[in-house]
């Protein structure tokens, strides 16, 4: 049967081939300073194509060529569609640039779009209605940025006419929100915090052959701690802007797993030393790894794309006010403690273990999608 | 001793992994023609293709008479469900926003049925009120006007629609009105007995599907998986695309622990979340290495969902918070805003299984007062409910 033949080509196209089924949605960024206009339209090709018919030779396949050649009919088509207004007049907007994106549901047309309108002062005015008159389900998903203030808006049918002023969410109050976000994501995440203290419960001591003796000054401790918070800064904010700007995706459990393992690592390291100088390797390495985690909350809360930069850094500088408050406290008390038997026998070896076994644990639940203890508590 | 050339290796390993699973997520410029950027769901010479083509080009040769809009928009309507598109619903809803002329008792019926997808009971069902004042015999009105009261329990209002289409004698419509009612009210064996009835009498192919499906649950709930599995299988043998079928044989080979099966019979409906919800429930049982990608991929649909202000997924989307996220307080969140919509068993089964995960009675007490109230006698429902009513009676802090 056709569907048997058509399976082995199907399997190995999954990637291509597994576009959602949902509503058509557009994503429509606009970008307002003074009388300049400049947006990004992104309008799923399927849309298009029911729009304007885009398959010239019927093959069922939307080529770059087939897309390419009509720029002018899909730029006047959409544009007739969209109407920006400020200081009392319009806002004439003309195509740019024709690129491609993906989404969810498929490929999309990307208009690059710039104006200038009439006045340079007062809210700026939207009227949206692409693909109402065909699909009444059609959502324009808008992010418009008006001399500095920020707004989102779903446009449909009946929402699809809004004034946007100036007066929406400041880029400081957005730096502001990503970066108490990065600050409470630190102190929550367990297993990051486990990680960075595994590394400093020995910065406090020195191994001498084969056994362990405290600091002589607190200077050397605090510039191990500086070398091994640093390198891991730097590391998980590379990952992590890679990650939020969806240049390097990993799977969620590989990433998940691997960060248990460098706890169990690091904790390891205390108990039996492998790795007693130069630690910030360690912590840069494994850095690299915590990074991504950060990048799924990061995802989960989602990025203005007009303001991404600015909300990554305030999402990476809570991260590290976070840490160093945590630093903050544990340094002065475990360098006060160093050279008792509570610390030594207690904090760091009996810690140490603990945070094996237990991210030993968090280990095998994530690397087997076990529920272990973390179901058990809940 | 300290071995630096051993993690700069580990650290050579980590990089290339990240660098080969880098991902292309920006607006780019091909630079070939002939790249393929999309493929449309048929081509213009497929029968599909060229059957909706025609009644387009009828609609456009006459636009205000209501049979070519009707067929159109009929056919769209069969499309959503069959492929599980929401996209022909919306073509569907705005082809009949366009009819000027006034609205005949089918139009309006469309209407309702399309407003009943994007679950607004209440102006669907003043569509199929307008429709029946129009044309009193519609018997397709009063059909869709017991599903929606089944929907939302309200059994006395059903059971009035099904005695409306034995009236009009519709005996196939009205026997799957009324065994449902059954079924959903505390009298599984003689639900069974009605859907049978109803479908010895009818030859037609959707009608046969739906009320198999329909007997392939309700055998299910009666724990006859024998009988359950004969029925699924006569409803697939018909070959035609439907995505509830799928979605209940899926679910029934699930709760059998025959997951291998649900991922083979799944593999090509990716394209849809409540199908590949399945799917990737199957995967992750099966420890299979797609399972994360299709994990990831419905979390994308549902946030994609979010944005668009779109809840009409709510009940799918807990049982992936519950099943495949392991965040049970996100899943009830859903299961219990969901079930103030929705309340079919399969609804309530999933606040009840959030609710034990949880271990939080008090939020499942709606699902608890209606199998008292409607003495829904299914199994794994009431052996979920015993569950919780053991739990203790305050919820339990849910920390980690």
């Amino acid at each position: 049967m056709m569907r048997r033949i058509w399976l082995l080509p199907v399997l190995l196209c999954l990637h291509m081939h597994a576009w959602a089924h949902k509503a058509s949605d557009s994503y429509l960024v606009v970008s307002a300073e003074g009388a300049t206009v400049t947006a990004q339209w992104d309008i799923a090709l399927r849309d298009i194509d029911f729009a304007l018919g885009l398959d010239q030779d019927s093959n069922g396949e939307i080529t770059w060529g087939e897309l390419r050649t009509r720029q002018a009919d899909i730029a006047a088509w959409a544009l007739s569609r969209l109407e920006l207004t400020r200081g009392g007049g319009a806002c004439p907007l003309q195509i740019k640039e024709l690129q491609v994106d993906e989404h969810t549901d498929g490929a999309s047309a990307v208009l690059k779009l710039a104006g200038t309108c009439a006045g340079a002062t007062g809210p700026l005015g939207l009227h949206y209605r692409l693909l109402f008159d065909l699909d009444s389900l059609h959502r324009g998903l808008l992010r418009a940025t008006v001399d500095g203030g920020t707004h989102t808006s779903v446009l449909s049918p009946t929402s699809g006419v809004v004034q946007l002023g100036a007066d929406g969410i400041s880029r400081l109050q957005q730096f502001k929100q990503y970066l108490v976000e990065g600050v409470w994501h630190i102190w929550i995440g367990f297993d990051h915090i486990l990680f960075l203290l595994s590394l400093l419960l020995p910065a406090v001591l020195v191994l001498d052959g084969k056994t362990w003796r405290g600091a002589a000054h607190f200077g050397q401790a605090g510039k191990e701690v500086l070398w091994v918070v640093t390198s891991f800064t730097v590391a998980h904010s590379i990952t992590l802007s890679l990650a939020a700007l969806g240049l390097v995706s990993l799977p969620s459990r590989l990433v998940e797993s691997a960060i248990a393992l460098s706890v169990v690592l690091a904790a390891a390291n205390n108990v039996w030393p492998m790795v007693s100088h130069r630690r910030w390797v360690v912590a840069f390495c494994f850095g690299l790894i915590h990074g991504f985690g950060f990048a799924s909350v990061l995802a989960e809360l989602g990025l203005p794309t007009d303001a991404l930069a600015l909300s990554l850094l305030g999402f990476n500088l809570g991260v590290e006010i976070g840490q160093l408050a945590i630093v903050a406290v544990f340094l002065p008390l475990a360098f006060a403690l160093r050279d008792t038997a509570f610390y030594r026998k207690g904090v760091f070896v009996g810690g140490s273990l603990l945070t094996m076994v237990v991210a030993a644990l968090w280990l095998a639940e994530r690397a087997f999608d076990l529920q272990l203890i973390t179901g058990a508590g809940a | 001793m300290f071995r630096l050339s051993r993690a700069a290796k580990l650290c050579a390993v980590l990089l290339m992994g990240i660098a080969v699973s880098a991902l292309q997520a920006a607006p780019r410029t091909p630079t070939q023609d002939t790249e393929v950027l999309e493929r449309l769901p048929f081509r213009a010479g497929d029968t599909t293709a060229r059957e909706l083509a025609a009644l387009r080009s009828a609609v456009a040769k006459n636009p205000r008479d209501p049979s070519p809009t009707q067929a159109l928009a009929q056919r769209y309507f069969e499309l959503a469900t069959a492929q599980g598109d929401p996209r022909y619903v919306g073509y569907a809803d705005a082809l009949l926003g366009r009819f000027s002329a006034t609205m005949t008792a089918p139009l309006l019926v469309l209407r309702g049925m399309v407003r009943q997808y994007r679950h607004d009971f209440t102006d669907a069902l003043s569509d199929f009120a307008a429709a029946l004042k129009l044309d009193a015999d519609t018997a397709s009105a009063h059909a869709w006007r017991g599903a929606i009261y089944l929907v939302r329990a309200q059994y006395a209002e059903a059971t009035k629609e099904c005695v409306a289409l034995s009236t009009l004698g519709r005996p196939v419509l009205s026997g799957g009105c009324t065994g449902l009612t059954q079924a959903y009210t505390g009298q599984l064996p003689a639900a069974r007995k009605t859907l049978q009835q109803a479908l010895a009498t009818t030859r037609d192919d959707d009608q046969r599907l739906w009320l198999n499906t329909r007997l392939g649950e309700v055998a299910g709930w009666l724990g006859q998986p024998a009988l359950a599995e004969q029925h699924y299988r006569q409803a697939l043998a018909l070959g035609v695309d439907d995505g509830y079928l799928l979605a209940a044989w899926s679910d029934f080979l699930l709760d059998q622990g025959r997951a291998d099966e649900v991922a083979k019979q799944l593999a090509k409906w990716e394209a849809s979340d409540g199908l590949l919800l399945r799917l990737a429930e199957a995967e992750t049982l099966l420890k299979r290495p797609s399972a994360a990608a299709h994990v990831q991929a419905l979390g994308d649909r549902f946030a994609a969902a979010k944005l668009r202000g779109d809840t009409t997924h709510q009940a799918e989307e807990a049982r992936f918070h519950l099943r495949l996220r392991k965040d049970a307080k996100e899943a009830l969140r859903l299961a219990a805003e969901n079930y103030r919509v929705q309340k079919e068993p399969r609804d309530a089964r999933i606040v009840l299984e959030a609710a034990l995960a949880e271990r939080n009675a008090a939020a499942a007490r709606p699902v608890l007062d209606w199998l008292q109230t409607s003495g829904f006698e299914g199994q794994p429902l009431r052996a979920l409910a015993q569950q919780v009513q053991q739990l203790p009676a305050a919820p339990v802090g849910g920390a980690k």
